[in-house]
């Protein structure tokens, strides 16, 4: 299934025309300077890592949203769409509600934890809710493995587009990329992050909503843009696509219920200033995603539609469709906007990893070993340098083990931290035995199965996705286990038991 | 039997249901037409279940937001039930709604728009009263201070 959300891997036709090169120097000329503005504004750890606290209610849902979409939604969404047809939404389906569900089921918990125990990771909550350094640690184990090679796949991404955009070349692209993301990630932190996620998110609203309108026009409406597929290839808009309702409908349970354990996202509820403002947290979410994922969408249905109406010879590469819309429908300036989107897209993603990925080494790690944090801000700016060299070095040498470790980064998220967050943040009866087992589970059953996959040594049969499997096998373990050592249930602390019942 | 206990065994049976889905994969000819049906009543299942648990109060009812997850649950299955019980009915000059086949038109808006009309909504009107009201701050400020008084 994530091979199908692997990201671009092959290169961008090329767009190196002055106004599209001038709309990414402008994107890239705004981020400078946020960053120099957040990174002066970067003191502490707490700075670095949860934003000191204090960002309002519009910042988070932007930050949050650009955080939730990569590349993805602009390169590879719309060719899945091109090539899968309407069973390739059912990707992006669950945005309808997964925003609403987590402010329900996360939020509150995990902002209120923060207040009572000033803590900076979702590793730092788990080990918070079970008093157990061995499921915080093996957390954040679980998240730098997901992290490096999700990481990569998004600086591959990156290169290609800097490359498309400036025509330098792959290698100088990957490290252009990776070194304007490292400059503001180290310098400000998730300061610098959050500000540059707000400022890229407006921007990949606004090019989303505009080429959805260019869409529209260019294909005469959906009725226009639907009636030539349904000529050619009606099982392309059956509600399913071609992937069958089973392989659809898994589609949703994993990315509807995944989307709890996605630690780049779900640790931003930390930063907010006043957690009486989660109240809008829904509306702006769920609106910023919404517009976000039009292009998705309109795209690789018009794009389908020029196809079979014979305007346009077939792509060549599902994933042209966005660059080959862009080219052949919309103004200069417009494709300009949007490939300053894709960039933003990834970029937003890539910072949160690294963030989350820091934390991890100078943080997590070293308190589950029972060492003190690595003190200051030192220790988090060379983690973060670490990462993001080991991610461009990954990206730009490690051929096709590139995409074997951008499959599993989500599954991993959800199958590891789910059951321990989502379920054991809310039920008092979740134990930390149940906590561990249900995170090496994940890890343990997401790496095998991913594994025999790739190396073409085993594969399910159509339907059943490793992500699924591991998410559903984590989750009735976790259960299992914790009833299994209930005595333990009672090692709650007074202040987390306050926070899991109001 | 606590309410807890119900919104996790709601969860539990979920989870058993999705994984008989996966499991049914794998006889012989491939899924069953029964594996959709259960995908979909055990990802129901498991949706509701977490935010069920997650916006309970200690020992508290759902109240309002019962009206709310029943929303969910039925936008689930009619929408993706009746797609799944619907006869196919793309092809050329079939029958558009909002430019799409009745199948794929009850999925998209069914499950991609309404809900999110819905869902934020709810959640913002229910908030102060089921949420987080004034005085659950309250406490966990003082708690804060107990924890950072403890630790010096």
């Amino acid at each position: 299934m994530t091979g199908l959300l692997a990201l671009q891997s092959a290169p961008l036709p090329r767009l190196a025309q002055p106004a599209i090169v001038a709309a990414g120097v402008t994107y890239f000329l705004g981020v400078a300077a946020i960053a120099l503005w957040a990174s002066r504004r970067t003191h502490t750890t707490a700075d670095f890592f949860v934003a000191g606290k204090g960002i309002g209610i519009w910042t988070l849902a932007l930050a949050s949203m650009s955080a939730t979409l990569s590349g993805f939604a602009f390169i590879g969404g719309p060719g899945l769409v091109y090539s899968l047809g309407l069973g390739a939404v059912f990707f992006v389906l669950p945005a309808s509600m997964s925003s609403s569900v987590a402010a329900w089921v996360l939020a509150k918990r995990l902002r209120l934890l923060a207040e009572v125990r000033g803590i900076l990771t979702v590793p730092d909550a788990i080990g918070a809710r079970y008093r157990s350094p061995a499921a915080q640690g093996l957390s954040a184990v679980a998240i730098l493995v997901a992290i490096v090679g999700y990481m990569a796949t998004n600086v591959l991404a990156l290169g290609l587009v800097v490359d498309a955009i400036f025509g330098i070349g792959l290698g100088w692209g990957i490290w252009v990329g990776a070194g304007v993301v490292l400059a503001y990630s180290a310098s400000g932190g998730i300061l610098a992050g959050v500000y540059t996620d707000l400022f890229q998110g407006a921007i990949m609203a606004l090019a989303s909503t505009l080429v959805f309108l260019y869409a529209l026009s260019s294909g005469g409406g959906f009725s226009g843009i639907t009636t030539p597929i349904l000529a050619a290839d009606p099982a392309f808009l059956s509600p399913w696509g071609t992937l069958g309702p089973l392989a659809a409908l898994s589609f949703f349970f994993v990315f509807g219920v995944g989307a709890l354990g996605q630690p780049h996202v779900i640790h931003k509820f930390y930063m907010l200033r006043d957690p009486a403002r989660l109240k809008w947290y829904p509306l702006l979410m769920t609106g910023a995603l919404c517009l976000t994922l039009l292009l998705l969408v309109s795209v690789g249905l018009t794009m389908r539609s020029e196809v079979a109406s014979g305007a346009i010879p077939a792509l060549v590469r599902p994933d042209d469709a966005m660059p080959r819309f862009l080219i052949l429908y919309a103004p200069t300036v417009l494709a300009g906007i949007a490939f300053a989107a894709v960039a933003a897209a990834i970029m937003s993603t890539v910072n949160s990893f690294l963030n989350v990925g820091a934390a991890a080494i100078v943080h997590d790690i070293p308190k589950a070993l029972g060492r003190a944090p690595t003190p200051a801000l030192r220790g988090a700016r060379v983690a973060t340098l670490v990462l993001s060299v080991l991610a461009g070095l990954v990206a730009q040498f490690s051929g096709m083990l590139v995409a074997f470790l951008g499959i599993f980064g989500w599954g991993l998220f959800a199958s590891t931290l789910v059951p321990a967050l989502a379920i054991g943040l809310n039920w008092a009866g979740a134990t930390r035995s149940g906590a561990v087992a249900s995170i090496v589970t994940g890890l343990a059953v997401t790496l095998v199965f991913e594994s025999l996959a790739y190396f073409r040594l085993y594969s399910f049969p159509t339907g059943v996705t490793v992500s699924g499997l591991s998410l559903v096998l984590s989750i009735l373990v976790f259960v299992v286990v914790s009833r299994l050592t209930a005595h333990q249930a009672r090692d709650i602390d007074a202040d987390v038991r306050l926070v899991m019942e109001v | 039997m606590t309410q807890q206990t119900r919104d996790l065994l709601t969860i539990v049976l979920g989870a058993l249901l999705v994984g008989a889905a996966y499991l049914s994969a794998f006889l012989p000819g491939g899924a069953p037409t029964a594996a959709a049906w259960l995908m979909l009543a055990g990802m129901t299942l498991v949706l509701v279940g977490l935010m069920m648990l997650g916006a309970r109060r200690a020992g508290a009812r759902l109240g309002r937001l019962r009206w709310v997850f029943g929303f969910v649950v039925a936008i689930l299955m009619l929408c993706f039930g009746g797609a799944l019980m619907l006869a196919p009915s793309e092809g050329p000059g079939a029958l558009l709604i909002l430019g799409l086949p009745p199948r794929a038109a009850l999925v998209m808006i069914g499950v991609g728009v309404l809900p999110a009309l819905v869902l934020p909504v709810a959640y913002a009107i229910t908030f102060d009263d089921q949420t987080l009201r004034p005085d659950d701050l309250a406490s966990i400020r003082r708690a804060a201070e107990a924890v950072r008084e403890r630790e010096g």
